[in-house]
């Protein structure tokens, strides 16, 4: 059975049809990518995923319970995380706290317990504190030592970027959205991506979707791709299958050199 | 490409980093914080003593006061100054950490004052024990908190601002008129409520006057409440909830996408700084021995809003270092004498913050000075009333000499020269530097003849008008205020 | 049926009045996103100014002037000094924050609301200042008039309400009908792609505060030849006004006049058959009715979540 699975999703804002009768299926342990030009709607479908829209028809299913209707904080909670293409860090927070804010789902001290600082919370807090490590340190070097207590903001976009990766992994998901995790940065980093995500999966043991533009990376990590236009699958299947699609390769004309860079 | 090392981006140590990344930014930020000299030295230092150190430093030099200064009048700011401080502690929770404008904060402080006076009181003959009250009166203001909450749930800060201000005014409208409602006094209408009982701890009854003068121990107890929340704050600060509040304050999509419940988080703050106003409110209604319903309005609400913004919000220490601040300037403002001194330090201070100690600053206090003594030997020339008001003594006998104080100031010289002033303030901060400082000369003498005929005239607007200044100022130049870090928005 | 005509005739004056502070509300917050809480304070401001105006006339006994033309002079001096003085808070008090977090302009706002109503009080201090419209032209402006049964609806009623309608009206034209008027709508709009269309921004808050003030300052008259003015009706006005914007749906011109006329209506109907003291309390409780029910007020639209 499918870890996620969408069943005739469609969504409109105002007369525009964002998203129309979507089907898409994600097993355990995949990797699967989702492609398009810009304006398909593969944004607008983490944010029906993710609970940040609710589908105007249509199933959302996780693990075969529906979750259409949850709060976004419910559906994290039920093991959906994801990044933001647009980074949405907690800019004014150190790079720890960042991550540790986001375990606040599987934890449990209240008010009068923090206040009292009783001997659970104090051991709940270590245990934050040690899976924010844990969290950071998928990173290598990178995100580690002093850079733990400096602010958000101080980081560089590449950082910035590994940052929102380890706090979606720290909401403990099942299933990590990965918006463009790519944009935006140079070759070297671009490749590091590539294994990272890799590393995701046969590390972190996460079952993975992405939305990506950079076909390297689509090709290096995917699965299953799928293609989306004007809110529509209009291809699906591996790698080779989607990008020799004459209806995707049609979808991407004009835009053909930038997707393919 | 392919050939290229994920860490190639790495620089090697002996170019050093390239600006742009994160070890040059974060090396930035090291450059910064670190200053050379005696001064850089202090600093250093003084960031290694920790914050409890700090607070029971505060907490024993706060006690010392009553033991130096035996005036009641004294001992009585410092009580008020406690509760400022706790007021401030609870509505940064809400404006520094939750980051929500909420402006019928003060009205929960005065729901707490009302509700102990309700259960401690003759009002209704209910006299419970001062350790069933205060518990009482704090969870009847977190369930008020949270209720007041509730309409603006799913709503942005704008609406939350209306529902809120427009409860404050509720608030009053309710207590000033429920000594009707229904045929029934509930609130005692605009007289308030007399006669509420002091606390009764330990078997005493905590006298508010010993032998005449204002005695200390309510002042004792508002200092240990004082300490008890600072702590249990810090700890919130620092635990699941208090990163959720931050995280919420920064983007609250993102907070809830990571699977924090924003609405509930929302109402919670909401509710925790409303349980601290209430528990504030027992200690007001407790020393006074009365309420009234004027205490809790509009004044008493930018007041501590100013105490939060001054200090810096979101910092604990910063905003009990604004209410240190605040509250007793209000007071010292009541004074003329004293209040004089408060304008001559200002100003001073205020140039040499801009100027620093240059041969600038030396040249606009000479012409300052100079300026002033023609003006006033052209006015007394002219016209010996002019010069011929107020003969007291000290820095005001000083100053008449400099200033012209009229005998009889015309009807239409205050809003005249007032509004000159305001204009003339305004200017200098458009015109070009040059301008400025040639302009800055008539404007401080302006400032002078206002603050002597017009100001200390009516020293109550005065403060306030002192306080409109300061949050409008702050929020411009500084909004991080003096000990708040200063916020990134879009990087 | 009498108390009811009357009723009716105040509410329709008060209606007026919060619809027209309602305006500068929703104006300010089209461009700027901002809550405007000194336009309480402005409309205060304004009230006074043409108090002063009067008196310089020579007051309400011995106008040097015919009474009508007192009236258009008192109410044009209110326009100018709020328009002048809402420029002034703008350009001081506003635009250096306009790219600060929003919060940051709303606390300033607050300053600014403070700092004029401590400022009037310091120069004219607390006493309620009367217009006595009723020595106006010896009393002929309230028995003259037209009548609804058996009641005389006075002639300044009918003035008030019909100029305050006659300023509705203009100004929607003003939004609608000009070029000025578009350059409002597409910033309101969207600051940022108005500004890449050429439209000059700085000039378009301008321009709206100089609106919003100016119909404050005329709404300031209109409360004060109705009822003595003083420094503490700005706070309260505002409110009222305020919170009529917000059910009528912020933003949106029909809907402050809508939410204006509602708040005058709920008002004067709460005085005139339940009691005086808590009218507070039915406007509250509508404005918690629509929070919950209508967030959007009556004109508003929805808001798609951007993400």
């Amino acid at each position: 059975m499918a870890l996620l699975e969408l069943r005739g999703v469609s969504l409109s804002f105002g007369g525009l049809r964002v998203v129309s009768g979507l089907d898409l299926h994600v097993g355990e342990g995949e990797v699967v990518s989702v492609i398009g030009p810009n304006g398909a709607g593969k944004t607008t479908l983490f944010n029906l995923i993710t609970g940040v829209y609710r589908p105007d028809a249509g199933e959302i299913l996780l693990d075969g319970a529906s979750i259409v209707g949850l709060q976004p904080h419910q559906i994290s909670r039920r093991g959906v995380s994801r990044t933001f293409q647009t980074l949405r860090l907690f800019l004014n927070m150190s790079v720890k706290e960042n991550v540790m804010a986001a375990a606040y789902g599987h934890t449990r001290a209240g008010l009068v317990r923090s206040m009292l600082r009783t001997p659970g919370m104090r051991r709940e807090e270590r245990e934050i504190e040690a899976l924010a490590e844990r969290r950071l340190a998928f990173f290598g070097e990178r995100l580690m030592g002093y850079r733990w207590d400096q602010p958000a903001y101080s980081l560089s976009y590449a950082n910035r970027r590994r940052l929102e990766i380890a706090r979606a992994t720290a909401t403990n998901p099942r299933i990590l959205l990965l918006d463009e995790p790519a944009a935006g940065m140079n070759p070297a980093e671009t490749h590091e991506i590539t294994e990272l995500i890799g590393r995701l999966r046969s590390e972190g043991g996460y079952t993975i979707l992405v939305i990506e533009h950079d076909m390297h990376v689509v090709e290096g990590i995917s699965d299953r791709v799928v293609a989306l236009d004007h809110g529509i699958k209009i291809a699906e299947g591996t790698f080779e299958a989607v990008a020799t699609n004459p209806q995707v390769v049609e979808a991407y004309l004009g835009t053909q050199t930038a997707a393919t860079k | 490409m392919s050939d290229t090392t994920p860490h190639a981006a790495t620089p090697s140590p002996a170019e050093g980093p390239a600006v742009g990344q994160d070890e040059w930014v974060a090396r930035h930020a090291e450059r910064r914080l670190a200053r050379g000299g005696l001064l850089g030295t202090v600093e250093a230092r003084l960031r290694t003593i920790p914050w409890w150190a700090w607070l029971a430093l505060f907490v024993a030099a706060m006690c010392l006061v009553p033991a130096v200064e035996s005036s009641g009048y004294v001992r009585r700011v410092a009580f008020d100054t406690v509760l400022y401080m706790l007021l401030a502690l609870g509505l940064n929770i809400v404006v520094g950490w939750g980051g929500l404008l909420d402006l019928g904060y003060v009205a929960l402080y005065g729901v707490g004052a009302y509700t102990y006076a309700f259960i401690a009181s003759d009002q209704f003959g209910v006299h419970l024990p001062t350790l069933v009250a205060v518990p009482v009166t704090v969870i009847v203001g977190a369930i008020v908190g949270l209720l007041l909450g509730l309409p603006s749930r799913r709503l942005t800060g704008d609406y939350l601002a209306i529902v809120t201000l427009f409860f404050l005014q509720l608030f009053q409208t309710l207590t000033t008129n429920g000594d009707s409602a229904f045929g029934h006094d509930i609130t005692g209408g605009p007289n308030g409520i007399l006669n509420v009982d002091p606390f009764h701890l330990f078997g005493h009854d905590l006298a508010v006057q010993h032998a005449g003068v204002f005695a200390v121990s309510y002042f004792y107890v508002a200092l240990g409440v004082f300490a008890v929340v600072y702590v249990a704050l810090r700890f919130v600060n620092l635990s699941r909830t208090g990163r959720a509040w931050r995280a919420l304050r920064e983007d609250p999509l993102a907070a809830e996408t990571m699977g924090m419940p924003v609405n509930w988080l929302k109402l919670l703050s909401f509710s925790f700084g409303a349980a601290v106003a209430a528990l504030t409110g027992t200690l007001f209604a407790a020393l006074n021995a009365s309420v009234f319903p004027l205490t809790f309005y509009f004044t008493l609400l930018i007041t501590v809003y100013v105490m939060v913004i001054l200090g810096g919000s979101g910092s604990q220490a910063g905003v009990v270092l604004g209410a240190l601040i605040v509250g007793p300037l209000l007071e010292v403002l009541r004074d003329p004498d004293k209040s004089r001194w408060v304008f001559v330090l200002a100003v001073a201070a205020g140039l040499a913050l801009s100027y620093r100690l240059s041969r600038r600053l030396a040249a606009i206090l000479a012409a300052t000075i100079g300026f002033g003594f023609a003006v006033h030997e052209v006015a007394g020339a002219i016209d010996s009333r002019w010069v011929a008001g107020q003969h007291a003594t000290g820095l005001g006998g000083s100053i008449a000499h400099w200033v012209v104080v009229p005998a009889h100031l015309a009807g239409w010289v205050p809003p005249v020269s007032y509004v000159g002033l305001i204009s003339a303030a305004l200017l200098l901060t458009i015109v070009d530097p040059r301008v400025r400082q040639v302009l800055l000369v008539p404007t401080l003498y302006l400032a002078a003849f206002v603050w002597e005929n017009v100001m200390l005239a009516d020293p109550d607007a005065t403060r306030y008008i002192v306080l409109g200044v300061i949050l409008i100022a702050l929020m411009i130049v500084r909004p991080n205020g003096l000990l708040g870090e200063r916020r990134v928005e879009i990087v | 049926m009498d108390t009811f005509i009357q009723l009716t005739v105040d509410a329709l004056t008060l209606g007026s009045v919060y619809a027209l502070i309602a305006l500068g509300y929703t104006l300010v917050y089209g461009v700027l996103k901002l809550l405007n809480f000194a336009h309480g304070d402005v409309f205060m401001v304004g009230s006074f100014i043409g108090f002063g105006v009067l008196q310089l006339l020579g007051g309400t006994s011995n106008p040097a002037v015919p009474v009508w033309v007192l009236l258009t002079l008192v109410t044009l001096a209110a326009m100018a000094g709020c328009a002048g003085l809402g420029v002034a808070i703008e350009r001081f008090a506003y635009r250096p924050l306009r790219d600060a977090p929003r919060i940051a302009p709303l606390i300033s706002a607050l300053g600014v609301s403070f700092f004029l109503a401590n400022s009037m009080q310091l120069l004219f201090g607390a006493a309620p200042r009367n217009y006595d419209t009723f020595a106006l032209s010896n009393g002929a402006l309230y028995l003259k008039g037209f009548d609804v049964g058996d009641v005389r609806v006075p002639l300044l009623r009918v003035i008030t309400i019909g100029s305050a309608f006659v300023l509705m009206i203009l100004l929607w034209l003003l939004v609608n009908r000009t070029r000025t008027g578009k350059a409002m709508r597409a910033t309101s709009f969207d600051r940022e792609a108005a500004a890449m269309m050429g439209i000059d921004i700085d000039r378009v808050i301008v321009f709206t505060f100089v609106l919003g003030s100016a119909l404050a300052g005329a709404a300031g008259v209109m409360f004060a030849l109705r009822v003595p003015t003083q420094v503490s009706i700005g706070f309260v006005a505002g409110l009222k006004g305020f919170t009529a914007a917000v059910i009528g749906g912020i933003g949106s011109i029909p809907g402050a006049m809508a939410g204006g006329l509602l708040l005058g209506f709920a008002e004067s109907y709460t005085q005139g058959y339940v009691s005086t003291k808590w009218s507070d309390l039915v406007v509250f409780s509508i404005l918690v009715a629509f929070m919950i029910f209508r967030p959007q007020g009556l004109f508003g639209r929805a808001d798609i979540r951007k993400v």
